[in-house]
């Protein structure tokens, strides 16, 4: 008769948020997988609705403690697409400045705290710690320099104040941002290190099979690396300006789950984040980092996800070089900010968060008061794929102690760095395991 | 850079776990720019700058289900280990109890460590403030400002003659 077994976890650590994933299998394959997420979802939505449309970047970037510029950066340029509003190319160039901030600060608190225990087996960082203190204390250093640009533009390193619809209250001068560059040289080195480093961590053998490709989604446009803008564009040819995201997009909801997931539209599961800005982008990147990346023999085109912590760690190396080129060409704006009045109208946007494509849409009338607010966020567009993931390479594992495999979902999961408080708290996580009747 | 340091963890926008925010707006509004307040909303390991070497009142605010909304603990941070309840709240996966192990490691730990944990009971983005909590946030407001009175002398005027 039935032999069953379950392995228990009712802790994941090292993923931000508040949820579960409940696995069922037995040796003939996968049955089940869901990903579940418990939070009440999308009051954020609802509460925007009344505000002021200049207050969105300030509300919204109180979503997620770790990437409230990328919040800010989809609010203010969904509202400026709304009211017909381009910024300069100083502004824009200051903007992506504060991006690089952003990445360097998220990736590098992922690399280094959250998933680099998990390639040398290490239950966290603390513990990781203790053996390798230098590693550590070097992706602190690494960190510091990405609060020192949040904090110069944003005004402060949490949660930054200085960022408004039309630009920024006050910019810098070029002599303030100076001193900065030193630090940025020193970190920019050390992120070049964090490259070789994470290129020699040991990687599970995972590749999904021809039927199973993933669809890699990310913002595209020929002028840069993407950051704050861009067509939407895919690897089984998707181009669409953002304006056509809900078009093209969906979201399910799931009887399991309070968040939404996001699919394209007749086409299902699709991949957005580090990896597939990497694969769509790779000759955007500057050409340090695609040197760096040859010097490791690191393909411009990954597809195995537990080597997205080392795409995460060329995008530091890239986020450092951009910032130095920035503050090189550096031209102080002639006003901080374009001057906005509002009128009843509608604008979207999207913008390459840490982990992905952060879509936001709103509508407001014609005092500025927001009616309607959208907002996906990268994790809810990546759960689908973190299910197919666990779906398809569990059997590839299947050989391996049940702690071994217990792990190796967990690791799985944090290849997406996923912010389940982004998307709608904690991660608990149920394997069942049943043997096939007779056995 | 102060002696003292008022951090909060939490995020104002997402009911009880507003508490500490609310607490730290409440206290720079007396202590104006003489002692330095500092708002975390997840990222732990800003705690290993933001309080090395200093003495700091950390407020925050936790779910424990055994005790009631607005019930505060008051933990000497290094001396007493961490709760659970305090082990996995608004961290992005990496928490209180580990930025204090990482600060030992680093020697990166503050000189002293007042934790004002406030048990909240509605955590929902957009809610507001329990009343028991926000009754208990006053509270700890007092005994933060009559403890820095004692060892600061208290707040300064910081308004220009």
């Amino acid at each position: 008769m039935t032999k069953s077994k379950t392995i228990k976890v009712d802790y994941l650590a090292r993923v931000e948020g508040e949820g579960a994933l409940y696995i069922r299998y037995d040796d003939g394959g996968v049955h089940d997988v869901k990903l579940k997420i418990f939070e009440p979802p999308r009051f954020f939505e609802g509460f925007m609705r009344g505000r002021d449309y200049l207050e969105a970047p300030d509300i919204t970037a109180r979503i997620c403690g770790i990437c409230p510029v990328a919040y800010q950066m989809s609010s203010l340029h969904a509202m400026e697409d709304a009211l017909g509003l381009t910024p300069t190319p100083e502004l824009h160039a200051l903007r992506r400045l504060i991006y690089c901030g952003e990445w360097i600060e998220s990736h590098t608190l992922h690399i280094y705290m959250l998933h680099a225990p998990d390639f040398l087996g290490y239950p966290s960082a603390v513990a990781m710690a203790k053996d390798h203190p230098q590693i550590v204390q070097d992706g602190l250093q690494i960190k510091k320099a990405g609060n020192a640009i949040v904090n110069l533009l944003g005004g402060r390193e949490v949660h930054p104040i200085n960022v408004r619809v039309g630009g920024f209250y006050r910019v810098p001068t070029a002599t303030e941002l100076e001193p900065l560059r030193e630090q940025l040289l020193k970190a920019r080195d050390m992120a070049a290190a964090t490259v070789r480093w994470a290129a020699s961590l040991p990687f599970p053998d995972f590749e999904r099979s021809v039927e199973n490709q993933y669809e890699f989604v990310a913002l595209s446009n020929e002028r840069e690396y993407p950051m704050s803008c861009g067509r939407i564009a895919s690897t089984r040819g998707l181009d669409i300006p953002v304006q056509e995201y809900d078009t093209h997009f969906r979201e399910e909801h799931v009887e399991y789950s309070n968040a939404l997931h996001s699919v394209l539209i007749e086409r299902g599961a699709y991949f957005v984040g580090p990896m597939a800005r990497y694969n769509l982008n790779y000759d955007r990147l500057s050409p340090l980092v695609r040197q760096t990346a040859e010097d490791i023999g690191f393909p411009p085109f990954c597809v195995n996800p537990f080597k997205s912590i080392v795409v995460r760690s060329l995008e530091v190396l890239y986020a450092f070089d951009e910032a130095l080129r920035i503050i090189d060409n550096y031209r102080q704006p002639d006003t901080p900010y374009l001057v906005t009045e509002p009128r009843p109208s509608t604008g979207c946007a999207a913008t390459e968060a840490p982990r992905g494509i952060l879509y936001h849409r709103y509508s407001m009338d014609e005092e500025g008061k927001i009616t309607d607010a959208k907002i996906v966020a990268p994790t809810s567009q990546n759960q689908k794929t973190i299910e197919d993931d666990l779906r398809l390479m569990l059997p590839k594992f299947l050989h391996l102690p049940e702690d071994k495999l217990q792990a190796q979902c967990e690791q799985a999961i944090r290849n997406y760095d996923p912010c389940i408080s982004c998307s709608t708290h904690f991660l608990q996580l149920h394997m069942e395991r049943r043997a096939r009747e007779g056995q | 850079m102060t002696d003292w340091a008022i951090i909060s963890l939490g995020n104002r926008y997402r009911g009880d776990d507003g508490v500490g925010p609310f607490v730290l707006q409440r206290l720079r509004d007396r202590f104006g720019n003489s002692v330095d307040c500092i708002e975390n909303s997840g990222d732990m390991t800003r705690l290993l700058e933001d309080w090395r070497d200093r003495h700091v009142c950390l407020v925050d605010a936790v779910s424990a289900e055994e005790r009631e909304a607005g019930d505060i603990v008051l933990l000497d941070g290094l001396a007493e280990p961490m709760p659970p309840s305090l082990c996995g709240t608004s961290s992005h996966g990496f928490s209180l109890a580990e930025a204090l192990e990482l600060g030992r490691l680093f020697d990166s730990l503050p000189r002293r460590l007042a934790i004002y944990a406030i048990c909240g009971e509605n955590f929902a983005n957009s809610a507001a403030l329990s009343p028991a909590v926000e009754a208990a946030a006053v509270n700890v407001e007092k005994e933060i400002l009559h403890l820095l009175t004692e060892q600061t002398g208290g707040p300064r005027c910081t308004n220009s003659p």
